[in-house]
């Protein structure tokens, strides 16, 4: 609480600032300059090597970066912060993966009780109220017990999303939420995201699901071989596309 | 052959089951066990802490800690036995028991096998699971204690009661230090009966393929429930380490 000096209201949540990052020579973000604005949804869509997992996974620096900053809610991501305040940085970045990764050895209620007990040293009693609640509005109150093996992929997203949303972050990230899903368990995935965006949670979303992008998303960024080409509202970037990359990638889509 | 071995077993049962004991040190097959079990106890522990500093980055873990484990994994077990016995009372001045002397080699063989298998239980996981932990805030050791570890651990059991049946083999070469385990009773009752020396060790084998048949047995049975209730789950690396475990006795 004391360290998250409340950034003023207008502030942008997600700053990135000529982020520069290579793996070796391979450069795989080139000069991003961008903003996520409080309240709201950007997704971020490309083909695939372009980047997109590479950016997200910065903001809470699961990946360093090389050179510019990254501010998350007014505070400096990269440089100096080292250890505990990092840790404490990362608490209130809700993240989402693509893999799911619930912990296989708790069930789907200890998943979500975790980390506001060990981290934010919350009873368990009031940690056990904040899970069941969570794991009730992602529609799981029934599995409460369940074990992540015993869950379905869609199911297992929902949990993990709960158990991001437990540290009561200020903004959500996903990284391709749904690419690892049977067809069938997208739309339950989706429709979680949805109602998080639409209770004016900020979010960052990696993601192919286009038509999430039109009808969530308040902006689109399409990126290429480590830049960001386009940021428009959903409306500008599906109808017209400036990039011919951008024209190229919707074009394969809608194959 | 057979009346040879009854008599033989009638005669020394107590011998081959607590040695002396109570007239003199406690000895055979209690003996063997409260070895191999306090070295497996005590190795555990050490095992992990040298896990966690051969994954560290930290140059001052990771180097006294791999050349712990190359060392105890390099050289014969009874040739450490052989430093410990006799450079121990050259450097402290004081003269360790041959038990003691045992247990504590034992706990650095075992230890540096073990965390091994620890440290190869830890990689199975993943890197996802050290990622989420991180994005939820935690820190590398919170991470570790109530995240990576309960995994691992529990996935590398049947390594780990593998390790615990080769222990107990590698008691026997308490024998060469006068350590009074299960094979120096029988060496005892052999020198005593002198025309018997077939016999006498035919008891010693089977008492000791008893034992780690059972203990290999129970590491087959609990792998197959573990693969069983993981499974369903990301579940190949988990199969592979378990899998990897079984030792033949």
């Amino acid at each position: 609480m004391t360290q998250s000096q409340p950034a003023q209201a207008g502030a942008p949540m997600i700053t990135f600032s000529n982020v520069q990052k290579r793996y070796g020579a391979v450069p795989a973000l080139i000069d991003i300059n961008a903003e996520v604005a409080r309240g709201e949804v950007v997704v971020v869509c490309g083909p695939s090597g372009s980047g997109k997992s590479t950016l997200i996974r910065t903001v809470n620096r699961l990946e360093e970066i090389q050179a510019g900053s990254i501010q998350f809610d007014g505070q400096e991501v990269h440089g100096s912060l080292r250890g505990k305040q990092l840790n404490r940085l990362r608490s209130r970045i809700g993240f989402v993966f693509q893999s799911f990764n619930l912990f296989p050895h708790l069930s789907a209620l200890d998943n979500v009780m975790l980390s506001p007990i060990k981290i934010n040293g919350a009873s368990r009693e009031a940690a056990r109220a904040t899970a069941m609640r969570l794991l009730d509005r992602v529609g799981l109150s029934n599995k409460i017990q369940s074990f992540p093996a015993q869950l379905s992929g869609g199911q297992q997203q929902r949990v993990a999303i709960a158990r991001a949303l437990a540290m009561e972050p200020p903004a959500m990230l996903f990284d391709e939420p749904t690419s690892a899903l049977d067809p069938e368990m997208v739309g339950e995935v989706l429709a979680v995201m949805r109602s998080l965006a639409s209770e004016g949670m900020t979010m960052m979303c990696v993601t192919h699901e286009m038509g999430f992008a039109r009808d969530v998303a308040d902006r689109v960024w399409f990126m290429d071989a480590g830049r960001i080409l386009e940021a428009a509202t959903p409306d500008e970037f599906f109808r017209n596309p400036q990039h011919e990359r951008a024209k190229r990638f919707l074009a394969d889509l809608r194959h | 052959m057979i009346a040879d071995i009854i008599t033989i077993v009638r005669d020394n049962w107590l011998l081959l089951l607590v040695g002396q004991y109570p007239n003199g040190p406690l000895g055979g097959i209690a003996a063997t066990l409260i070895l191999s079990v306090l070295s497996i106890a005590l190795a555990f522990p050490v095992s992990v802490l040298l896990a966690l500093a051969r994954l560290s980055k930290a140059p001052l873990l990771y180097w006294p800690a791999t050349a712990v484990v190359f060392i105890a994994r390099g050289v014969p077990l009874l040739m450490l036995i052989l430093w410990t016995y006799f450079m121990v009372p050259i450097i402290t001045g004081y003269n360790v028991p041959g038990f003691a002397t045992m247990l504590v080699t034992l706990v650095i063989y075992e230890g540096a096998f073990l965390s091994e298998i620890v440290r190869g239980g830890i990689l199975a996981l993943g890197r996802g699971q050290m990622e989420a932990a991180k994005a939820l805030g935690h820190g590398g050791a919170s991470a570790m204690l109530y995240i990576i570890l309960p995994q691992a651990l529990f996935n590398v059991l049947p390594s780990i009661l593998s390790q615990f049946v080769s222990a107990i083999k590698e008691t026997t070469l308490g024998y060469v230090i006068n350590v009074p385990e299960l094979t120096f009773a029988a060496n005892q009752i052999n020198n005593q009966l002198l025309t018997k020396p077939f016999q006498v060790f035919f008891i010693l084998a089977l008492i000791y393929y008893v034992v780690c048949w059972s203990l290999t047995r129970a590491a087959t049975l609990l792998e197959r429930r573990i693969v069983t209730k993981r499974s369903g789950l990301s579940g190949a690396p988990l199969a592979l380490t378990a899998t990897a475990a079984t030792v033949e006795p």
